[in-house]
């Protein structure tokens, strides 16, 4: 053809590879589903349990969840790219995410990110060579009252000075959260729960009667 | 019924029923990209936003509500009103326009799509002359998403058209929408193409130029092509298509509404199916054998040829041995008027049927995913049975009575050296003619063959007619249900040959011109239940 073209009929997923994830994984997955009507409404826990596990959602990582969620690859691929959370490509140990909206730009946000490239001689989206940092930016981290802000991982760093960068970059800990998880995050599926309960209904009709 | 008053005008429809449905079925022309009939709602491109009358908060009186709606995902219901005509719904419209016209690469010059572009039209009737935008406009990469497809994602107006389709019609899921806000695109996941036995759809559905026909690209502009009402000859489904023709040839198959078979769709195999019209290896010549010596009369010969050879035959040996074999692809005019002429020169001619082509097993779509049982609702059948008439010829032999045979028995009894006599009717697009087929062909003393391509029956034919491609001629074909369908003629048949139906008609004893009515109206007096043909409505251009 005379012009440029992406080819997507180019397979990127080794038919033959080995699977990527874990039998743990898979079957916490699975035990997803039993909280939905749908299987495919499972997809969004697998999707961060995926990225929390290995790190990123590689393409072979979309297929398996596909596999496992009876859904094509596609609709996976469509529903990662959605969320800016997911990363398709190996990121570093932490994330580094950088205010670019308004309260934060006024504030100094640029030159905190500005500081943090060259500390880490790495440009947006990228990671540092020894792969503990990656930075992006996003929108708004709803932290406008303590402009500039900037998030590592989860973490949300407050009023962020250039003469604090440092200290906060060598802090092990600058990624703790002291923020319980949801209830459901390491919950029981439900079907397995749920039979018991049913059962001892059942029960007490029958004695009413 | 619901009465509901669009734009002041009271308008009857179905309840439950988009307002943009009913608005578009008595003639509204509303700007749409997302919304299509035959899928689900997305309500997504707001190009067909409306007014509409609401309960005013305090005082309960009917009042034009402060926001738009929109039409495709507003029901019909009793009492309605809305209206188009308002400024704001036209500043809406001009907005919207705009806003999917910043990117847009204005390349409509070298766009398949153009001519039959709803940006084209939309910009041209609601949009503003020019745009306003002064960044300079995003670029985004060709995609090569499947071997008949081509993705030009900088006109993509992201109406999800077929993605939806590739979801709830083929079921099959390999498009998608990658990113998000400025970034949407439509995709499909590496090495997953889009190869599905239906996908030549979303590029008829598709309201712009970014799905394109890698068969039809670059070879004609659209405006220059005219557009016949046929019925793909594919299998035994009849879908209802559109032949684009230009200088007597045929460039793409689009499928045309029809509610009893086809709705929007038609498969790739019918649709890529017309290439066998224009292969260079066609009979077009009628010919003559006698001995060694070939001969090639014009067609003012023929019926004169062919009824006295007959004759000469029937008088010589008797007419019980005479037989026709009837084809499956021919129309059911085609086969009455063969019918008509065997059985008035030998009465006693014996009918067969000829072989019916089927390949593999009925694909139902959509196809349901892997490991789960076969989908509830089917939307669309693609036939083993490939050929478009073979219900039309047996409901032909049963009311022409006397001895009718199948393919085999006749195969069997010819083989036997029954008949002395055979017209025997090919036009299958596939080589048809088998090993034990072939060897008929020495068994008769007088063999007509009427084929599209030659093989040993018409290296052993007395008499070689040239048969034409179901885009060459007209009559009506009968589907697996039994619907009786019409199909137009598209095109003249190659330098040489003519349309079967004709020479059948004269042959058959009549004088002047074969088209498929006037032989239905004959054939009325003696069949009226053959007669009755269904023709799709037609539906608004606007309404796409």
């Amino acid at each position: 053809m005379s012009w440029k073209a992406i080819d997507r009929n180019q397979a990127v997923v080794d038919a033959d590879a080995p699977p990527l994830l874990s039998e743990g994984v898979r079957e916490k997955i699975l035990s997803y589903t039993h909280r939905y009507e749908t299987k495919r409404a499972a997809l969004l826990p697998a999707l961060h349990l995926v990225q929390n596990t290995l790190g990123h959602v590689s393409w072979q990582a979309m297929v398996e969840i596909a596999a496992l969620l009876d859904i094509q690859p596609s609709d996976v691929f469509d529903t990662l790219t959605f969320y800016t959370h997911f990363w398709t490509h190996p990121k570093g140990e932490k994330v580094i995410t950088v205010c670019r909206s308004l309260s934060c730009e006024v504030l100094g946000g640029a030159a905190v990110l500005d500081a943090l490239k060259a500390r880490l001689g790495i440009e947006e989206h990228g990671t540092s060579s020894d792969g503990q940092y990656s930075l992006v930016t996003e929108e708004c981290l709803a932290g406008c009252d303590h402009a500039p802000c900037m998030l590592i991982n989860e973490k949300l760093h407050k009023n962020v000075k250039l003469d604090d960068l440092e200290r906060i970059l060598a802090d092990g800990d600058n990624d703790r959260v002291d923020m319980p998880r949801s209830d459901l995050f390491d919950a029981p599926p439900v079907a397995e729960s749920k039979q018991p309960a049913s059962a001892t209904e059942d029960d007490s009709r029958t004695t009413d009667d | 019924m619901a009465k509901i008053i669009i734009d002041n005008q009271e308008l009857e429809c179905r309840e439950g029923m988009p307002v943009l449905r009913a608005a578009l079925e008595a003639g509204w022309d509303i700007p749409h990209y997302c919304y299509h009939p035959g899928l689900s709602v997305a309500a997504s491109c707001r190009l067909c936003l409306m007014e509409m009358k609401m309960p005013h908060p305090k005082t309960r009186e009917m009042d034009w509500a402060p926001k738009l709606f929109p039409a495709c995902q507003t029901p019909v219901r009793d009492g309605l009103e809305v209206r188009f005509n308002s400024d704001v719904v036209k500043t809406a419209q001009e907005s919207c326009m705009e806003f999917f016209l910043l990117n847009h690469p204005l390349d409509c010059p070298v766009c398949d799509q153009a001519g039959e572009c709803c940006l084209q039209d939309y910009s041209y009737k609601f949009g503003r002359a020019e745009s306003r935008m002064v960044d300079p406009k995003v670029v985004n990469p060709k995609k090569d998403i499947g071997p008949h497809t081509l993705l030009y994602t900088d006109r993509c107006v992201t109406c999800t058209r077929c993605v939806r389709f590739t979801r709830e019609i083929a079921g099959t899921g390999e498009l998608c929408l990658v990113q998000r806000g400025s970034k949407n695109e439509i995709d499909v996941f590496p090495g997953r193409p889009l190869d599905n036995p239906m996908q030549g759809n979303v590029v008829d559905i598709c309201p712009v130029g970014c799905l394109l026909d890698k068969d039809f690209l670059f070879k004609r502009r659209v405006w220059e092509l005219t557009g016949t009402s046929s019925i793909c000859p594919g299998c035994a489904t009849g879908c209802s298509i559109r032949v684009d023709h230009a200088d007597n040839r045929v460039y793409r198959l689009k499928p045309r509404y029809n509610p009893k078979v086809n709705d929007w769709w038609m498969c790739d195999e019918g649709r890529f199916g017309f290439k066998y019209t224009q292969d260079n290896a066609r009979i077009i010549k009628p010919m003559l054998r006698r001995g060694r010596e070939e001969t090639s009369p014009s067609w003012r010969e023929i019926p004169d040829i062919v009824r006295f050879r007959f004759q000469d035959h029937v008088r010589a040996s008797s007419a019980d041995k005479v037989v026709a074999v009837l084809s499956p692809f021919m129309a059911t005019e085609e086969a009455w008027l063969l019918i008509r002429f065997i059985r008035e020169v030998a009465p006693e001619a014996a009918l067969a049927m000829g072989p019916v082509p089927v390949e593999g097993e009925p694909q139902a779509f959509p196809c349901a995913p892997p490991g789960a049982p076969s989908m509830p609702d089917v939307k669309f059948t693609i036939l083993e049975e490939k050929c478009p008439n073979r219900r039309g010829i047996e409901q032909l032999l049963e009311v022409s009575g006397g001895t009718v045979l199948t393919f085999e028995a006749f195969s069997e009894q010819a083989a036997k050296g029954d008949f002395t006599a055979a017209w025997i009717v090919g036009g299958y697009p596939k080589p048809w003619v088998e090993k034990d087929t072939a060897k008929l062909g020495s068994k008769f003393g007088l063999l007509v063959v009427q084929d599209l391509f030659e093989n040993k029956l018409t290296e052993a034919a007395a008499i070689v007619l040239p048969a034409c491609a179901w885009v060459e001629r007209d009559g009506s074909f009968v589907n697996a249900k039994g619907l009786a369908q019409p199909f137009e003629r598209a095109i003249s048949p190659p330098d040489g040959a003519m349309r079967d139906g004709q020479y059948l008609f004269e042959i058959a004893g009549f004088e002047g011109l074969y088209s498929g009515q006037r032989v239905r109206e004959l054939m009325a007096e003696a069949t009226a239940s053959l007669t009755e043909v269904y023709e799709a409505p037609p539906i608004p251009a606007h309404a796409h």
